[in-house]
């Protein structure tokens, strides 16, 4: 080797190590992805409708910039022209995240399903949460690639003037997470059947939905950019934002860990994870409500508690639908200690403790407006309040808690009926608890036309079945209604006596208790364990035994 | 101490559809390095079977155990110890081999040089190599077959099912899969394969099952099915001169015989018994009179077993 080559070495050396460092780390990083997401970003490298799809937003973008110079140039030059161009830009940009995400994120599901690969998928190690999370990350990739491509005209719109950074970049954090929720609902969705009819109208359905919410994310941005940064020095904006932002999140937690549980292996426990989510969503619901009562008007906490008895009402059907038999596998984790049992029976799937977490869910919330309210009243902000808000709010919370209590009950009275003659899923039982409200809402409309066409104007305890108008009448009106104490006697009582109808299936669903790991579990547990841990030497079992 | 347990067992399963027994009662046990061949008509309950197994489907009751786990209740445990290989064949498009199997291997854990080190382990051993770098929609049916069967043999899995492996591949390609799996079984694999060719299936089975109406009808090693439940049975032929009509009723009388058929001068049935007895029946029929021109006995094939056994009624 000659002393030019040694030099030229040298000196190439510390690039080389360089190179060879950030290929390994590459090569670490590539080793940790998420296969699901390694396999997909490979396809979508070489797939036509990616290119197309990336081709046409690139093409749409650069239209729409030759558009707006041919409108400055014709203009006098000294317009505010940002906004109009950030509209037409996030209008691609909304249909690309908003429509081909989501429904990309629905279809590689769904069509795992259809085409039977993901039978293939389901044996391997993978977990369902991990395949859950790498097709949602395949989006998350997409949408970060359409973003980048739009990214330079966005902010080209700001040198455009009209338009400041901080809205643009609120309005781009908000479509991002916007695009990963619905792409979150999109997986859930292609979860939900693998028949090919199903699929196909489950595919407009979403569609449909896509495109609305996607319509409605344009129409905000607009209103938005058309309001300006005013928006920002609003005294309620971050609580708003928070309120946001905890909606969002946990919803989203709640609408992958569906798409996860709906996917597990049947003998699994699918419903733990998703009531602690819940219980979650309800803690927020909970803190907020307590804010909304100190800080805001008594219309917020009417409708946080119409929403939560909305939420509750949903979850609960859902939950009434589950099976009512414990897997050998569940029961081998089932709490021991009486505490453990008392807490975390609850979080069992099964449909009576389902309704009884549901009914939890709605009577805690219940309570915690009692106690705002009488917190508020002795020296709290609220202590000026109306004797009619507080009133009120207390027959609302109650009568929605009733409500809820007593429909859900009587749901999964039927759903436990039906039951005995063929099998019946999450969806069943919430169809029937959409039918059985359905009837007590339209019920006394259809009594009333018979007897009386005059009482289907006006507010009568014909009403009591109807969830609806009822609470609504109390909500409504400056004084309570003349019906209120009749409401608030005989819709909690009904609550409870269907509540102890279904008490002794809850009671039998209580009663599982923990079974030992068969042995061959137990022997291989205990061989990883090994592997883990390696014994070196006596354990010491006490302080004393350490020298 | 571990346990001694067989690698798959099937214990009273049952599978309904409705009014339809898919499974009913099957019991079955396969030992580490054996080969079972599920054989049974079509809509006899293999496929269905396999699924559960695979813990593709669950059983209506009963049990199936993969390595001593139950499928119903530890499948998390079953499946990285199982290589299932379905009877259709699906891909994802704009993939190449190499990229499916490294998916795959991905998928069961394997990573860095273990990870390429058993994707050329497959490769070599299911001949793909040249292949590498094809689409996978480009590959011919047998080439789609032994990247299926690559696939499930990706994570070196103990136990391997096969559902219908050799099925639409030609001669060369079904010899050279017979090879594969008896090399498997060498290395102490437990392998449950269900195939229509049943030739195939006695030369490479060390134990079979058939299956009919969702019902374990038979189950046995090769030669113990072979020869029937009395023992060695053979078919023989006889070609007699002068008809057959007083032969048949001769050999009637006779407990070793049965199943006789007359086929103008010819008789076939079943003798139960070595090449001594059959030596001796045909000194008896000689001696009785009878002038034999042909005789002949060849062991029951599966083939015979199986049409004998089945009725191929479809549920």
């Amino acid at each position: 080797m000659t002393a030019d080559a040694n030099v030229a070495q040298v000196k190439t050396a510390p690039a080389a190590s360089q190179a060879t460092r950030i290929d390994r780390a590459l090569e670490w990083l590539g080793e940790r992805l998420n296969p699901i997401l390694v396999k997909e970003a490979r396809q979508a490298l070489k797939s036509r409708q990616f290119l197309l799809a990336f081709g046409l937003l690139l093409i749409a973008a650069w239209g729409w910039s030759l558009i707006g110079l041919v409108v400055m140039e014709v203009g006098d030059g000294y317009g505010q022209t940002g906004p109009g161009m950030f509209i037409g830009y996030y209008c691609i940009l909304a249909a690309a995240i908003g429509v081909f995400v989501p429904f990309g994120a629905f279809r590689s599901l769904a069509g795992e399903q259809e085409d039977r690969t993901y039978e293939l998928l389901a044996i391997t190690n993978l977990t369902p949460r991990q395949i859950v999370s790498g097709k949602l990350g395949s989006a998350v990739v997409q949408l970060l690639i359409y973003l980048s491509a739009i990214a330079p005209c966005l902010a080209f719109t700001y040198l455009l003037r009209g338009i400041s950074m901080p809205m643009i970049a609120f309005i781009l954090i908000y479509s991002v997470l916007g695009s990963i929720g619905l792409s979150a609902i999109g997986l859930l969705a292609g979860t939900l059947t693998s028949a090919k009819h199903w699929q196909v109208l489950l595919s407009v359905v979403l569609i449909v939905a896509l495109l609305l919410v996607t319509w409605f994310a344009i129409w905000i941005s607009a209103e938005l950019v058309d309001e300006g940064d005013r928006i920002f020095r609003d005294q309620d904006f971050w609580p708003v934002m928070a309120i946001f932002l905890t909606v969002f999140v946990t919803y989203f937690a709640l609408a992958f860990y569906a798409a996860v549980a709906q996917i597990t292996f049947v003998s699994d426990n699918r419903a733990t994870r998703l009531r602690v989510i819940m219980l979650i969503q309800h803690a927020c619901l909970v803190a907020w409500c307590g804010w909304a009562f100190l800080t805001q008007d008594d219309e917020v906490i009417f409708a946080l508690v119409g929403f939560g008895a909305f939420h509750w009402a949903i979850m609960g059907a859902l939950m009434t639908g589950e099976w009512p038999e414990l897997s050998l596998r569940v029961r081998r984790s089932l709490p021991q200690t009486f505490l453990g049992r008392t807490f975390y029976t609850w979080f069992n799937p099964g449909p009576g403790t389902g309704y009884v977490f549901a009914s939890g869910g709605m009577i805690a919330l219940m309570l915690t407006t009692w106690l705002v309210l009488l917190v508020g009243m002795n020296g709290g902000a609220a202590q000026n309040i109306s004797d009619r808000v507080v009133t009120g709010v207390m027959a609302f919370s109650t009568l929605a808690t009733s409500y809820v209590i007593a429909y859900l009950g009587a749901g999964l009275l039927l759903v436990r009926f039906v039951r005995r003659f063929t099998r019946t899923t999450l969806f069943s039982a919430l169809l029937i608890q959409i039918m059985l409200v359905t009837l007590g809402t339209a019920g006394p409309f259809v009594v009333a036309s018979v007897v009386d066409l005059q009482a289907i104007d006006d507010y009568s305890l014909l009403q009591i079945t109807n969830p609806f108008w009822s609470c609504v009448e109390i909500f409504d009106h400056r004084n309570l209604p003349p019906e209120t104490p009749v409401l608030l006697v005989v819709v909690p009582l009904a609550a409870l006596a269907v509540f102890v109808m279904n008490l002794p299936a809850i009671l039998k669903e209580v009663r599982h208790v923990r079974i030992e790991k068969p042995t061959r579990v137990a022997e291989e547990d205990e061989q990883i364990e090994a592997a883990l841990h390696p014994c070196q030497g006596p354990v010491p079992i006490s302080p004393w035994d350490v020298q | 101490m571990l346990t001694s347990h067989p690698m798959i067992e099937l214990r009273q399963l049952h599978r309904f559809f409705a009014a339809t027994r898919a499974v009913n009662n099957v019991t079955f046990e396969v030992q580490r390095g054996q080969v079972f061949g599920y054989i049974g008509p079509n809509g006899a309950g293999k496929t269905t079977s396999m699924r559960i197994l695979a813990t593709l489907d669950l059983p209506t009751a009963g049990d199936a155990f993969v390595d001593g786990f139950s499928v119903v209740n530890d499948p998390d445990r079953v499946r990285g110890r199982l290589g299932f290989m379905p009877d259709y064949f699906t891909t994802y498009p704009n993939v190449d081999v190499r990229e499916y199997l490294d998916f795959f291997a991905r998928a069961y854990r394997l990573y860095g040089k273990e990870r390429k080190q058993a994707i050329d382990k497959v490769m070599a051993f299911t001949g793909l190599d040249a292949l590498a770098h094809k689409p996978i929609d480009g590959l011919s049916k047998g080439m789609k077959q032994r990247l299926c069967l690559g696939r499930s043999l990706i994570h070196d899995p103990p136990v391997m099912i096969l559902d219908e492996p050799a099925a639409g591949l030609d001669p060369r390609a079904r010899i050279e899969l017979r090879t594969m799996i008896r090399a498997l079984a060498e290395e102490g694999k437990a392998i449950l394969i269900s195939s229509h060719i049943l030739t195939e299936l006695a030369e490479m089975c060390d134990q079979v099952g058939i299956i009919e109406r969702g019902q374990l009808v038979a189950v046995g090693s090769v030669d113990e099915i072979q020869g029937g439940l009395r023992g060695e049975t053979n078919l023989v032929e006889v070609r007699v001169l002068g008809g057959t009509d007083a032969l048949a009723p001769w050999l009637e009388k006779r407990p070793a015989i049965g199943e006789i058929k007359t086929e103008g001068d010819l008789v076939r049935f079943v003798l139960a018994g070595d090449e001594d007895a059959e030596a001796q029946l045909l000194k008896e029929m000689i001696d009785a009179g009878f002038r034999v021109v042909a005789f002949g006995a060849r062991r029951r094939t599966l083939e015979d077993v199986f049409m004998q056994i089945t009725k191929g009624i479809v549920q």
